[in-house]
């Protein structure tokens, strides 16, 4: 059918997609089968694991508790905190737009379907309504949580029929604004227009974050009304917010014309984006498809790693970057610039870092203030710590990745633990010694710094520990029977969090006994305890170079 | 360029960068009805992306490309109906037979009640035919391949872009593969090629262009581009 003359072409739309799902039929009602069939296994998770807590939930909500104390703090900081936490569902949908979006096709849909006349709105637009409805209704789901937080507090009054309408009200409001996230998402998808949206996306977050940091300020110190008016009218963010808080007995009066707001903004970007995703590009959909198809793979291999890698290659963590350090001529700085190249060019692993640093050293402080709590606020500051010595590991995962990435270089492969060790260790020294640092002298407590200085070397370790783990082994999938069913699932959780599992579990130990009784003594043990651990992890994490490199 | 008709596809002064990498310097280019462009060089010398370029699916950074004389978009409607794109689907449906595939490509442009007969037809001259009933999943990686340009071979088109279709292909499939791109010639298809197989480019190609680092080193007839590169 090669012509010379123009290719006329009638509308074969109908009659394609007619063929393909009398074709697929049988698949579909398979996909249905294992739908219900996924159903069925989560409820009976639900009923079997988790009924108790759920029976707890309605129980509490029946019988809700008293306003308490901190009731009132709650109630002034209601406005500011649901409006961040609006703005995180606005956030989340329009980071999704960015690599995956509401408008996307299958990887066979995308190389057999898109260049043929099949008219592309007949294609897309269902997808984009059916992400629509999905959005709304995760976001209905996820309005529970605000609803669950301010009746667990005390607040919406004391009848069964005021918390049903509390909880529905946040919930209509979140899957308003769920469903108007998704319309914005599908007109960046179809308009993607350079890095406009990636700083939308993060001015957006950055406005949830001082939002926070705001609702935190109103709980301890009463501000003027006019801030609080102001933010639930600023914007959709802030309509959503309007009707639990009053319904929390907190003041918005006209929330019923701020919910018809947001209602007639959520159609209307919906209905804008129904029309905008009839022009998402093709090359756009092809690239998402083959991302989606990468990464669908990752995941049912529980590749948490590949699921990683495909994020950031469809984000574009790494940019392109005109400056860097000079290559060194000795040998020994070698992987230490290697490793700092690799932060300089993902500049914002190291922010992350420095964040989650900041929240240990927190996290820490609080544990220090009141020794009796100490055991979970130690907890969340080694988790914290462990996250962002992880995020400065890039290097070592790049090494664990690939053994013969490293192959050209004079070093043996089990060694690169310890140069790897290096830029990790000095960049976290930095970023949590400075605060932990300045704490300590403002609260007296010095000896209690070297605490800190000594759980970088073991977080640090924990983080190289997984960072050599290398892939998941098909044998792993087999596990044994247990009266719990299947050992498989908890033997990959196990194999995941070995690192962090090794390096957090024996520091809570260590540090909860140094911060209760803060002796010398004490101490002193403390920190060669850590040290021979930190040893140890790092003879754990070289055993299982060496065990990469021989397979 | 050796036709005297005035192209189908145009190409002037087309660039393609990457921040600062510069994947393709200005190249100009003509594939007129009945006549075969091929392009040759070693991998990461520019072909794939002249070719996307070519096919509408990438923006050039510089230049125009112009199909019929009007502005190329790959989400053109008549780019999507004259321009086949062959060795492009990566991916099938897992549960559709290699003749169910070809089958929608057929409807999709329009077969109709022909889709049948097109698509034993095209079994038969990708050497597919008994094969029809097997999942693309079975297949050999020589046999996918001649799955793609079956699903060429089911549709209409006017210009026909070929990315390295002799890859996978056993030396006898080669010389089938040529036979199958004079014929497509001769029935009046501009063919825009990437290939490494210098016999291939030298029986199908009116013009050959050599890249090297994303630049042309040199073009003209086969025997006169092949026999001066740099």
């Amino acid at each position: 059918m090669a012509t010379q003359t123009a290719v006329v072409v009638p509308d074969t739309t109908e009659e394609t997609l007619g063929l393909l799902r009398s074709l697929r039929r049988g698949r579909a009602r398979a996909q249905v089968a294992n739908v219900a069939y996924w159903l069925y296994v989560l409820a009976l998770v639900i009923l079997i694991y988790a009924g108790w807590l759920v029976e707890a939930v309605f129980r509490a909500l029946k019988h809700r508790p008293a306003p308490g104390p901190l009731t009132p703090e709650l109630l002034r900081a209601a406005p500011a905190g649901l409006c961040a936490l609006a703005l995180l569902v606005l956030v989340s949908v329009l980071w999704d737009a960015r690599w995956r979006g509401p408008v996307m096709v299958a990887q066979p849909t995308a190389d057999w379907l898109l260049d043929t006349p099949v008219r592309r709105s007949r294609l897309l637009r269902p997808r984009f309504r059916r992400a629509a409805a999905m959005s709304a209704l995760a976001g209905a789901v996820a309005g529970l949580v605000p609803a669950v937080l301010l009746l667990g507090a005390g607040l919406g009054g004391n009848g069964s029929g005021q918390s049903v309408r509390l909880a529905g009200t946040a919930m209509l409001s979140t899957g308003l604004l769920a469903a108007l996230g998704t319309g914005a998402a599908a007109l960046t998808e179809a308009h993607q227009n350079g890095r406009a949206p990636r700083a939308a996306t993060i001015a957006i977050a950055t406005a949830a974050v001082a939002i926070a940091g705001l609702a935190a300020v109103t709980a301890a110190v009463r501000l003027p009304a006019l801030i609080a008016t102001v933010l639930l009218w600023s914007g959709p963010w802030g309509w959503a917010a309007q009707g639990p808080v009053a319904l929390a007995g907190g003041s918005a009066p006209l929330w019923p014309l701020a919910t018809g707001l947001l209602a007639a903004a959520a159609v209307g970007l919906v209905v804008t984006g129904d029309r905008a995703a009839a022009h998402v590009p093709a090359a756009a959909l092809r690239t998402r498809a083959r991302t989606m198809g990468h990464m669908s793979a990752a995941v049912l291999n529980l590749d948490a790693r590949r699921v990683t890698t495909a994020y950031r290659g469809a984000v574009g963590t790494y940019r392109r970057v005109r400056f860097g350090l000079r290559v060194p001529l000795q040998r020994w700085l070698v992987l230490p610039w290697r490793d700092v190249t690799a932060l300089i060019r993902a500049p914002s692993r190291l922010v992350w870092s420095a964040l989650l640093s900041f929240a240990a050293i927190g996290m820490g402080a609080l544990a220090v203030r009141s020794p009796r709590a100490s055991l979970l606020s130690l907890a969340a500051a080694l988790t914290f710590g462990y996250l962002a010595a992880a995020g400065l590991c890039e290097g070592a995962r790049l090494d664990g990745d690939d053994p013969s990435r490293s192959g050209h270089l004079p070093f043996r492969y089990e060694t690169l633990v310890f140069w790897h060790a290096i830029v990790p260790s000095l960049a976290l020294a930095v970023l949590a010694g400075g605060p932990a640092a300045a704490l300590a002298i403002a609260t007296g407590r010095l000896p209690l710094l070297a605490l800190v200085v000594v759980a970088i070397p073991v977080l640090v370790g924990g983080a190289l520990v997984n960072s050599f783990r290398g892939e998941l082994e098909g044998q792993m999938f087999q596990g044994f029977e247990t009266p719990l069913g299947n050992s498989y699932g908890a033997t990959i959780s196990l194999w995941y969090v070995t690192g962090p599992l090794l390096a957090i579990g024996p520091m809570i130990i260590l540090l909860h006994r140094s911060i209760s009784s803060p002796r010398a003594g004490t101490i002193t043990t403390t920190v060669v305890l850590s040290i021979v651990l930190a040893a140890c992890l790092g003879a754990i994490a070289r055993g299982r170079a060496r065990r990469l490199r021989s397979t | 360029m050796t036709a005297d008709v005035a192209p189908l596809l145009m190409l002037a002064g087309v660039s393609r960068s990457y921040g600062e990498l510069e994947a393709l310097k200005p190249v100009d280019l003509g594939v007129a009805m009945g006549q075969c462009v091929a392009l040759l060089g070693v991998n990461g010398s520019g072909k794939s992306t002249l070719l996307r370029i070519a096919a509408g699916r990438d923006t050039p950074t510089t230049g125009q490309v112009r199909y019929g004389g009007a502005p190329l978009h790959e989400d053109d409607l008549v780019a999507r109906t004259e321009i086949a794109v062959a060795g492009d689907a990566s991916s099938t449906y897992p549960d559709l037979t290699v003749r169910e595939h070809l089958m929608l490509v057929a409807v999709a442009h329009g077969g109709g009640q022909l889709a049948p007969s097109l698509v034993d037809g095209a079994l038969e001259e990708c050497r597919l035919a008994d094969h029809g009933d097997a999942l693309p999943g079975s297949l050999s990686s020589g046999q996918r391949q001649a799955l793609q340009l079956a699903a060429v071979l089911v549709r209409p088109r006017r210009l026909l872009i070929l990315d390295e279709p002799e890859q996978r292909l056993d030396p006898g499939a080669r010389q089938w593969l040529a036979d199958l791109l004079v014929a497509q010639k001769a029935a009046g298809a501009a063919l825009l090629l990437a290939t490494h197989h210098l016999e291939l480019a030298e029986a199908v190609a009116d013009e050959v262009i050599v890249l090297d680092d994303g630049q042309v080193i040199a073009r003209g007839a086969p025997r006169e581009a092949l026999g001066s590169p740099r």
